[in-house]
């Protein structure tokens, strides 16, 4: 069906940002007196900048739309029992998510600076090493020039672990082919990808594309932070440092816990939490497409995480606070009780 | 009057599994339960067990699902396998297989 769509609409997602981001980088200086400005000049004089600065931006969210879509046909379908395939995608999001964190940094506005602050300081959290360990991060005492520098490099590099990655990802799946709809057995159906899969997957292209060109071009600042268009400052904190749209789930749940340790764990676990899912799958069927109980704790689990989104981008009172911890504690109770004890109850 | 409550919840029992049974959906596919079952290594020995029309018949059923699942298609009402007329074919395989494997592993230990 289209949900199978994502992977390779992964693919040009991660062609898209490499090419535009390649374009960025001819003019950016990654230096904490010229990258705002750089960004500017780039937006303001560059030819077609303003075009490519917009595709790249609004790409990365494109890039979470797909990869929480192929997540989530991944748990629908029991596509996870793949798991050599599953685990290396486990890690591939955990990449993006990295690659996605530093590369906000980037432009040095308020949001990026003051982001980049609030999460680099989580990891002041691990035991002994926690304040030494922060300071190696940064390049010094605080985020400053070694840490913008140091970013700028790391952005660059992770694309193309991302595109290592993918080939090992592919690899694997090759190994076994993919999953369909009904989680039977389909080998004694195969077809050829040409045309099949080929204008298949073109389709999906165009669609993609018409949607990130649709956006960039009718809505672009609609998914970002207006307080980015502020050079990054060091005296001024902004009222409400929120992440990007596609990280707010997770800040959700940091939040929930009252404490820091607690917090990071937590933020950690609702990623690693994937790499369990195939160990605590109890049907005697792969996907949900005939199981109408865990089917309702999949969309309750959607449903959760838009909760957990939303929850992240309201500031810490009640009763923001209560419904974030109930959706935290939803969030874990159905990936490691509810969805197992579904697949056994429909045995 | 005892011996009409169990007849009683036996039907409800039984009521509820056929609306179950039609809840799930693979019947509108032309499939049966047992074609539904995740192919692990014990089910794949199952598999390879069955006489050769049952696993000919299997193996039309499966193919037919995917045509249609692909074309997002069911089956006309009159087709769709009924609650009634689904057996575990696979279920008696499955067991032995499960059952030898343990007498191995009995043996294993010795």
């Amino acid at each position: 069906s289209g949900v199978w769509n994502f992977g390779s609409l992964l693919g040009l997602c991660l062609i898209t940002q490499i090419l535009t981001g390649v374009f960025l980088g001819m003019d950016y200086t990654s230096d904490i007196s010229t990258g705002f400005s750089s960004v500017t000049h780039i937006w303001r004089d560059v030819n077609y900048g303003w075009l490519i600065r917009n595709l790249h931006g609004n790409g990365a969210s494109f890039f979470f739309i797909c990869i929480y879509m192929d997540i989530g046909r991944g748990l629908y379908y029991g596509s996870y029992l793949y798991k050599e395939t599953w685990n290396i995608g486990v890690v591939l999001l955990l990449l993006v998510m990295m690659t996605a964190f530093v590369g906000y940094v980037v432009p040095w506005g308020q949001m990026s600076f003051w982001g980049g602050t609030v999460i680099t300081n989580l990891l002041s959290g691990v035991p002994y090493m926690g304040d030494t360990l922060v300071q190696w991060i940064w390049g010094g005492f605080s985020v400053d020039n070694g840490t913008l520098t140091r970013f700028f490099g790391f952005h660059f590099l992770l694309a193309f672990v991302i595109g290592g990655g993918t080939v090992v990802h592919l690899l694997f799946l090759h190994e076994t082919g993919s999953n369909n709809p009904g989680g039977v057995n389909s080998d004694g159906d195969k077809i050829s990808f040409h045309p099949y899969f080929s204008y298949k997957d073109l389709l999906g292209f165009v669609i993609m594309l018409l949607g990130l060109t649709s956006l960039g071009l009718f809505s672009p600042n609609l998914l970002g932070d207006p307080e980015n268009f502020t050079p990054g400052n060091p005296l001024v904190t902004p009222p409400h440092i929120q992440p990007e749209w596609y990280f707010l789930f997770g800040y959700g749940i940091l939040r929930s816990i009252p404490n820091k340790v607690g917090g990071v764990l937590g933020l950690l676990f609702s990623i690693l939490v994937l790499m369990v899912v195939a160990i605590l799958h109890t049907s005697k069927q792969r996907g949900l497409t005939f199981r109408p109980v865990t089917q309702f704790l999949f969309w309750t689990l959607v449903g959760d995480m838009i909760i957990l989104t939303w929850i992240g981008g309201m500031p810490v009172e009640h009763p923001y606070i209560i419904i974030g911890q109930i959706g935290s504690v939803l969030y874990f109770g159905l990936f490691l009780v509810l969805v197992p004890l579904g697949g056994w109850v429909e045995n | 009057m005892a011996s009409r409550a169990p007849a009683a919840t036996g039907r409800l029992l039984v009521g509820f599994r056929k609306w179950y049974y039609n809840a799930c959906g693979f019947n509108k596919f032309g499939l049966m339960r047992d074609d539904t079952i995740m192919e692990d290594s014990d089910v794949k020995e199952a598999i390879r067990r069955l006489p050769e029309p049952v696993y000919n018949d299997r193996m039309f059923r499966i193919k037919r699902a995917l045509d249609l699942s692909m074309k997002q298609q069911v089956l006309p009402k009159d087709q769709w396998t009924k609650f009634e007329e689904d057996f575990p074919y696979l279920e008696p395989y499955l067991e032995e297989v499960i059952r030898e494997k343990k007498e191995k592993e009995e043996w294993a230990k010795k």
